[in-house]
């Protein structure tokens, strides 16, 4: 089959297709795994290095600027506050180590919640089949069209402050219908395929057919549609703490921007008590929309034949 | 015959073709010398991966990424395809070279009236042209393949497979080219819709008088259909010649295994009947499978109608149900593994009422009713090492004593139809052809032992020199391991070999049955008259596509559908009633 010199075009071909070989060694898969990976340790590592006190309205120097910067008031940044403070004298590093890691958990779990709904409901969907699936079907159909923020908005303002947790479980209501509807159509059509009808020839109790033979060749699937549900629920949580809903009395990303906003600070050119968590929140999405670009190689048979 | 036909309308030299992978560059095709002159018609025969579709897409420049042509030289009447700019080429495509492609009935666009598809044809070569013009002329086109103009205003899923592969062969012929290229153009019709539209094809052929280069793998059809064959194995052109030559005098072993391996209809069987083995000790009275009025009704369409028949099962047996796509036979099938409730009736497996049996009582008879599905590639979860599929079951029936009796049954499943467990066990699915795993579905029913065995088109999907291989590997299962066999098929050659008694279904009535050499051997009844001669057998002296302007198969099925069903001679522990 090898044969002849290679010219240099075809070793170039030959290396990317080589990456398919391992379809999980996909290096936008792991720039974005790090990025995110990086955001969990900030948290993590600040937790044990940074005095977290400095988080409470007034445990230092109003507006101070980052270190190497000056403020409008020729203030200079102090290695006591490497990133700056904010408005009524909170360290912004002690904000993003603990905001920071807060936004990713609301998405996550928001995620998770609404993926479980989804697995449960989309396979009940295409099992059952009948009215239980006219009614999930047409829920689902209904809800998808329903802006989200909408809803939140009155559902957040009724609730007052509410928890971290409770915010993703109001957030989860409003992703679980992709799911439903990407596993419904799945779960259909793999019922009709021959490995299926095997697996009842095998005299396979419903459980192993759904679960050992049919969830197997779903988790690509899954992945990509988890990761998605985490942008939207992260893009929704911060939409909703920049309204100042949301949590009030646990720091944010979202509700740091909030306040910047609400102190004026774009007008007193207060750039980093904004401009760091919006870095932070582009560095989670660009890290999420990585993660999922680089799934989508890993599952799109197309690029799997190649190898 | 003898006589070379018009001028070489295209000429072929040293062309090769290759793919680079990751694992090194593949060569599709090596090294390939043809010509094709006006007026003749060329068969590409080999199996699958032989490189005939390869080069079919080398000639139209159409290859897939990454695949490209390594050297030789592409010459069509005089010019050097390999040498025209994109624009040229595609100018030069459907005005000069036709390709009808493989499953050409999926290639119409489902969104666009039939004429509006002709149409695009014609505009994308010759500009602006007036409506009514192109209305003539696609009505013409249409005319040529036998359709109405009315068919022009159809949508393609109005229309049948065969209509469909029409309205392809009128669109490559529209603007008259030198070559037409038809890729396995009737590979996924029925016999009857496959003869009729092999004779559209030729005719038309003849009338624009220009080359064909007909692909495919059915060595009957190529007899009945080309003037030469070329013979493709791996990408390498083993023999050319005419059809003459290579039917009589095959000289290259490939083509001699090729011809051998079409089965014929009193022919030599290629099957060795072992010796009977004692049948098993049955522990119940009852016969083992037993339709009582049984029928299948689709809202408006009647799948099956009522019929009962009785399957004793004590000394295994082989009935065949053979018929068209849309027979019914399938539904049969599905009816009797349970899958598919019957409307009327009841299907009755050792005395017991298959949908009124309990929990327990379902894994008793899923042992012992298996089945081998058409379609090899899709039985195994992709997710899984292949043994995967035979352990599971095995386990699940209770046959298992512990791994190291699960492994040793594996392993001798395997042997026992020809595969090495060892290389065959721990693969993937992707990893194994076809036809290794249709014969790994083969041991999987083998190791269970059932009592019935289903066989829906087992061979279908697998290239033709396999298909000898599994059927016998099915066959022995009857003998050595006294397992009755239903076989679903369209194939009445193998049933004629196979089966101890014959059922041929149309349109969901049993319209003839009795023991093979009755049924097909001397056909009575008007269907299976009409299947029997729309078999392409590989036999110059049979004419089949040649002097047959009179044919008309719609008037043959409405014929067919009128005649009372004809029930030829019993064989004993089988007992056919039909309403």
């Amino acid at each position: 089959m090898t044969d002849a010199p290679l010219t240099r075009a075809d070793r170039r071909l030959q290396r990317r297709m080589r990456r398919f070989d391992n379809p999980w060694l996909n290096p936008k898969l792991l720039w974005g795994i790090g990025l995110l990976l990086g955001i969990v340790a900030l948290g993590l590592i600040g937790r044990m290095l940074w005095n977290l006190d400095l988080v409470f309205t007034g445990s230092a120097t109003l507006k101070l600027p980052p270190v190497g910067f000056e403020n409008l008031r020729r203030q200079p940044g102090v290695w006591d506050h490497p990133l700056g403070t904010d408005g009524s004298g909170r360290d912004m590093l002690a904000l993003i180590v603990i905001g920071a890691p807060n936004s990713l958990f609301v998405g996550l779990m928001a995620s998770l919640i609404g993926m479980g709904t989804g697995i449960v409901l989309g396979f009940t969907a295409g099992f059952v089949g009948g009215r239980t699936d006219d009614v999930i079907r047409v829920l689902s159909d209904v809800m998808i069209t329903i802006p989200p923020l909408l809803i939140l908005v009155v559902f957040q303002s009724a609730f007052g402050d509410v928890s971290l947790t409770m915010m993703a479980l109001l957030i989860a209501g409003f992703v679980w219908q992709s799911p439903t509807r990407l596993i419904r159509a799945q779960v259909l059509s793999m019922r009709q395929s021959g490995y299926v009808q095997m697996a009842q020839l095998s005299g396979a109790p419903t459980h192993h057919i759904m679960f050992r033979e049919m969830l197997p060749n779903l988790v690509p699937y899954l992945f990509g549609s988890f990761i998605a549900n985490v942008t939207t629920s992260i893009v929704t949580a911060v939409g909703l703490e920049v309204l100042g809903l949301g949590p009030q009395r646990i720091p944010t990303l979202g509700r740091t921007i909030y306040e910047a906003i609400n102190a004026g600070a774009l007008i007193q050119n207060l750039w980093w008590w904004w401009g760091i968590p919006t870095i932070l929140l582009a560095v989670m999405f660009i890290g999420l929309l990585l993660i999922n670009l680089g799934l989508d190689e890993v599952s799109n048979p197309r690029l799997r034949r190649l190898s | 015959m003898t006589d070379s036909g018009g001028k070489p309308v295209l000429t072929l030299k040293d062309l090769s073709i290759e793919f680079p992978t990751p694992q090194g560059i593949v060569k599709a095709v090596k090294s390939l010398s043809l010509t094709v002159h006006l007026g003749r018609r060329v068969g590409f025969i080999g199996e699958s991966g032989s490189g005939k579709t390869t080069t079919a897409l080398g000639i139209m420049q159409m290859l897939a990424e990454p695949g490209r042509i390594s050297g030789g030289r592409i010459d069509l009447g005089g010019t050097d395809v390999l040498g025209l700019s994109d624009e040229q080429m595609r100018l030069t495509r459907l005005s000069r070279i036709a390709y009808i492609p493989q499953g050409a009935m999926n290639s119409l666009n489902p969104v666009m009236r039939v004429e509006n598809q002709l149409w695009d044809g014609v505009v994308a070569h010759e500009g602006k042209i007036d409506p009514d013009e192109l209305k003539r002329r696609s009505g013409e086109a249409l005319a040529s393949v036998g359709l109405g103009a009315h068919v022009g205003r159809l949508y393609p899923h109005e229309l049948s497979g065969g209509m469909k592969q029409r309205v392809c062969i009128a669109l490559g012929m529209i603007l008259g080219p030198e070559l037409i290229i038809a890729d396995e153009p009737t590979s996924a019709l029925d016999v009857v819709t496959q003869r009729q539209v092999m004779l559209t094809l030729k005719d038309v052929q003849t009338r624009i008088g220009s080359g064909l280069i007909l692909i495919g793998h059915d060595m009957g059809l190529m007899t009945q259909s080309v003037d030469e064959l070329a013979v493709l194995k791996d990408g390498v052109l083993v023999e050319h010649g005419t059809v003459r030559q290579i039917i009589e005098s095959p000289q290259h072993p490939y083509t001699q295994d090729l011809i051998s391996s079409v089965p014929l209809v009193g022919g030599d069987s290629f099957l060795n009947p072992s010796t009977r083995a004692a049948a098993p000790e049955r522990d119940s009275r009852e016969p083992l499978l037993r339709f009582e009025n049984v029928s299948k009704v689709y809202g408006e369409v009647t799948a099956l109608h009522p019929v009962s028949f009785t399957l004793q099962g004590d000394t295994p047996q082989i009935i065949s149900i053979v018929g068209q796509s849309g027979s019914g036979k399938s539904t049969m099938g599905s009816i009797m593994l349970g899958f598919n409730p019957p409307s009327t009736g009841r299907v009755l497996f050792e005395g017991h009422d298959l949908l009124r049996i309990n929990a327990a009582e379902t894994l008793k008879f899923r042992k012992n009713i298996q089945a081998v599905f058409q379609d090899p590639y899709a039985c195994f979860n992709p997710f899984y090492r292949v043994r995967h599929a035979l352990r599971y079951p095995f386990k699940r029936f209770g046959l298992a004593r512990d791994e190291a009796h699960i492994q040793a049954k594996m392993e001798e499943a395997c042997g026992a139809v020809g595969l090495d467990p060892d290389l065959v066990l721990p693969r993937y699915p992707h990893q194994l052809s076809g036809g290794q795993r249709q014969r790994l579905i083969v041991a999987r029913a083998l190791m269970l032992s059932p009592k019935l065995l289903i066989a829906d088109e087992p061979v279908s999907m697998v290239d033709a020199s396999l298909r000898a291989t599994i059927l016998s590997n099915i066959y022995d299962l009857k003998d050595k391991y006294g397992i009755s066999i239903l076989y679903i098929t369209h194939d009445l050659a193998t049933a004629y070999h196979v089966s101890d008694y014959v059922m041929v279904l149309f349109k969901g009535h049993v319209v003839e049955a009795g023991p093979p050499k009755q049924v097909i051997g001397d056909p009575q009844h008007p269907y299976t008259q009409l299947l029997i001669n729309s078999i392409p057998w590989p036999d110059l002296h049979r004419s089949w596509g040649r002097d047959e302007a009179g044919w008309d198969p719609t008037a043959e099925e409405a014929r067919a559908a009128e005649a009372p069903p004809k029930l030829r001679g019993n064989v004993p522990g089988f007992d056919l009633v039909v309403q």
